[in-house]
């Protein structure tokens, strides 16, 4: 069995059978749950490994369920198939999925040691996973309608799984409400599109959409996928579910929380890319983003000053860091041409996709300090934490190294991908680089207050000294990913980002 | 005559979906919510089914079929996985009001909010 | 490059270092430190200023653009819904009309 071939399938299959895996056997012991909860995590990395490795070296590929081979040897018969297309781009979602899910996953051993029911919890966990994988994998709208009810249903499940806090169950409801009316709205444009080109293959669909791009039904069907995926996005003002869900879900779920609604934005960006051609208006699509993205920075960091709770203040500031790529993608979707995008619009394309890779490690290690400082002390509001840093000094370290790093000060990774949307977004229009820049200050501000508040200031002997050691690694591995990030960017950028910008067809 | 009536189902669409909007955007009680929903979903499977319509057209089964319409294949399925997705998120929304109203004592919408602070 | 700056940064950290008068025994420090000539507080949790007051100058400037801002995240699921419908109606109006 030739394992590289089937890599993007094995990505899904694998987090699918462990999570029903878990479960069953993990009645027969604790460890047993632990170790096959780890061996999921680790075989998914593993195989997005092997198929980033195959994609960066040799090159992509589309993979068909029920062919005899996984190429596409009959286009008709294998456009009505189930595709997973194996491309750059995929590899630059299922790369950042895996790192986040890795780390939160090392973190929970520890920090959800004394729940019952946990084979419950690794289970949804996983499932969440392999339901974020499919999104950004597939390649048909049937498929992706599948996986997106997935991922909201495992999802939900995550954040109401400590169901003793009302909270908890609340957050989940909204959230499952918003996402149930989405996918309902998804499964409308889907009908539509359907209806009109009879196919639901992001290629025969480009290629529909390419020869009739006038007709109502696409503006229609455009409109919508835009903001069902805009609002799983978290997308300001559709992004009220998210200060809920991350607040209020248990510790290690919160970065898989954020990152589904980072795999949603990367769905997003393939569909725009991918599925809406050039001809179907880029400037307006672009144009649509950059507002959205413009009001998802201004009002997601405005809401974060104002937050007393830990962990809701660090919900909104990443609801304003998915504005700096929406508003990155949005300004290279303006200069798009038939000959591909040109310009600063490659820098803006480079700086939004290297900001999505870099913004879901940062946000995921400072969730993860976050909620080991909850788990020390106890207590979530700033207004009575403080002196954390005597008893602490690696969370501080580490949280220091995220705040640092999404207020976007220089040596750190989240520079120079803010760097690049800068540049580019001045040639666009200078306005929008100062709120770009203004934004980032107040971030800032916004992380000097947690900073300050939680770790400095005398010892008030809020907690007894340094979280177990399992956490401590899971933050470990994601600072080592981002010191990576941080000393290599330009490697990073021309290694993973450029032929994710490549696999969208925009650059030659 | 007959063209008419086959636009008949988008009506009926129409007004399912609004109904559901209005429920879910003016009431207060959360299962008046969930029933809301469910009258979207509902309104989209037949959205679905009344898109794969074709008039005379015949089970799509590829093996011995006669050369004639068939109706389109892909709407039933996503009909399907619509309706069982439809089940599940029905039953997870409406096991999380029950949770809500032992924590809150109520399910009134305007007093869940107590995530705000 | 990037490894030359950490060189010179750590190189000029060092000459600082040397400066240092090689004398001086690492003792502890028994004083205090000055904090504005006010007696210093018993509760040393009460020293840190923190929480909502960090920055309460700020956010009271700019309490008309703040106040409606909070007020608008109601927390009312049905708003919730209502701005996604709302954002939908605005966004296929401005693809009908421009695109």
């Amino acid at each position: 069995m030739n394992f590289v071939e089937h890599a993007p399938t094995l990505i899904l299959g694998l987090p699918l059978l462990f999570a029903f895996l878990i479960p069953l056997l993990g009645r027969i012991s604790k460890d047993m749950r632990d170790i096959l909860f780890l061996m999921g995590l680790l075989l998914t990395g593993l195989f997005v490994g092997i198929m980033a490795y195959e994609v960066l070296t040799v090159g992509g590929w589309t993979y068909v369920f029920g062919a005899s081979t996984s190429e596409p040897t009959n286009p008709i018969t294998s456009y009505f198939r189930i595709t997973f297309v194996a491309d750059g781009f995929s590899v630059l979602a299922t790369l950042t999925i895996a790192l986040v899910a890795l780390g939160a996953g090392l973190f929970s051993f520890d920090y959800m040691a004394g729940h019952a029911a946990l084979d419950k919890f690794y289970s949804l966990f996983l499932l969440t996973l392999a339901g974020v994988n499919g999104m950004v994998l597939t390649g048909d709208l049937f498929n992706l309608f599948v996986w997106f009810e997935v991922t909201s249903i495992a999802s939900c499940g995550l954040i109401a799984f400590t169901n003793y806090r009302g909270k908890s169950v609340e957050a989940a409801l909204k959230y499952m409400i918003l996402s149930v009316l989405g996918g309902l709205f998804l499964l409308i444009s889907i009908g539509l599109l359907y209806g009109q080109y009879g196919v639901v293959n992001y290629k025969l669909l480009s290629d529909g959409i390419a020869g009739s791009p006038g007709l109502f039904v696409n503006k229609l069907a455009l409109g919508i996928l835009l903001l069902v995926f805009g609002m799983k996005a978290s997308t300001v003002p559709m992004h009220m579910w998210a200060p809920d869900a991350y607040s209020e879900s248990p510790g290690p779920a919160t970065p898989l929380i954020a990152i589904t609604s980072l795999g949603s934005l990367f769905v997003l960006f393939r569909l725009t890319f991918g599925v809406y051609g050039v001809n179907m208006g880029p400037g307006v699509i672009g144009t649509i983003l950059i507002i959205l993205g413009v009001l998802s920075m201004f009002i997601g960091v405005s809401m974060a000053l104002v937050q007393s709770d830990l962990k809701r203040l660090i919900a909104y500031l990443s609801v304003s860091q998915v504005g700096y790529m929406t508003m990155a993608v949005g300004v290279a979707l303006t200069t798009w041409t038939a000959e591909g995008i040109n310009g600063y619009g490659i820098m803006a394309m480079e700086g939004g996709l290297f900001h999505m890779i870099n913004d879901g490690v940062y946000k995921a290690l400072l969730f993860l300090a976050a909620i080991a400082v909850i788990h020390a002390t106890g207590k979530r509001d700033l207004n009575e934490l403080g002196g954390l840093a005597h008893k602490m000094p690696y969370t501080t370290v580490f949280f220091l190294l995220g705040a640092l790093s999404i207020a976007g000060i220089p040596p750190l990774s989240g520079f120079s991908s803010k760097l690049l949307i800068y540049q580019s977004v001045y040639l666009y229009h200078p306005i929008l680089a100062i709120i770009a820049l203004v934004v980032s200050i107040v971030t800032l501000a916004v992380i000097c207050k947690a900073f300050f508040n939680a770790f400095l200031g005398p010892d008030q002997g809020q907690t007894k000294g340094e979280v177990p050691k399992g956490m401590l690694i899971a933050m470990g591995l994601l600072t080592v990913v981002l010191i990576i990030f941080t000393l290599f960017p330009h490697y990073v950028v021309a290694e993973i980002v450029v032929p994710a910008i490549r696999a969208l067809g925009v650059i030659p | 005559m007959i063209s008419w009536f086959l636009h008949l189902p988008f009506l009926v669409v129409g007004i399912l979906v609004a109904i559901g909007l209005y429920t879910v955007l003016f009431k207060n009680n959360l299962i008046k919510i969930i029933m809301g929903i469910a009258i979207i979903q509902n309104g989209v499977n037949l959205f679905l089914i009344s898109l794969a319509y074709r008039k005379d057209g015949v089970a799509p089964i590829w093996t011995s079929a006669p050369d004639e319409f068939m109706v389109m294949p892909t709407p039933h399925a996503l009909t399907l996985t619509s309706i069982v997705i439809g089940l599940a998120t029905t039953a997870l929304l409406l096991s999380f009001v029950m949770m809500i109203k032992r924590h809150y004592g109520t399910i009134d919408a305007d007093k869940v909010r107590r995530c705000r602070e | 490059m990037f490894i030359l700056v950490v060189l010179i940064i750590t190189g000029i950290t060092y000459l600082i270092y040397k400066m240092g008068n090689p004398a001086y025994k690492r003792t502890r420090f028994k004083g205090q430190p000055f904090i504005s000539g006010n007696a210093p507080f018993k509760d040393p949790g009460r020293m840190h200023v923190g929480g909502d007051n960090l920055f309460w100058g700020f956010t009271n400037a700019l309490k008309r653009y703040f106040d409606p801002l909070v007020k608008g995240h109601t927390g009312i699921v049905n708003d919730y819904v209502y701005w996604f419908i709302v954002t939908m109606a605005v966004i296929l109006m401005y693809i009908y009309v421009t695109l």
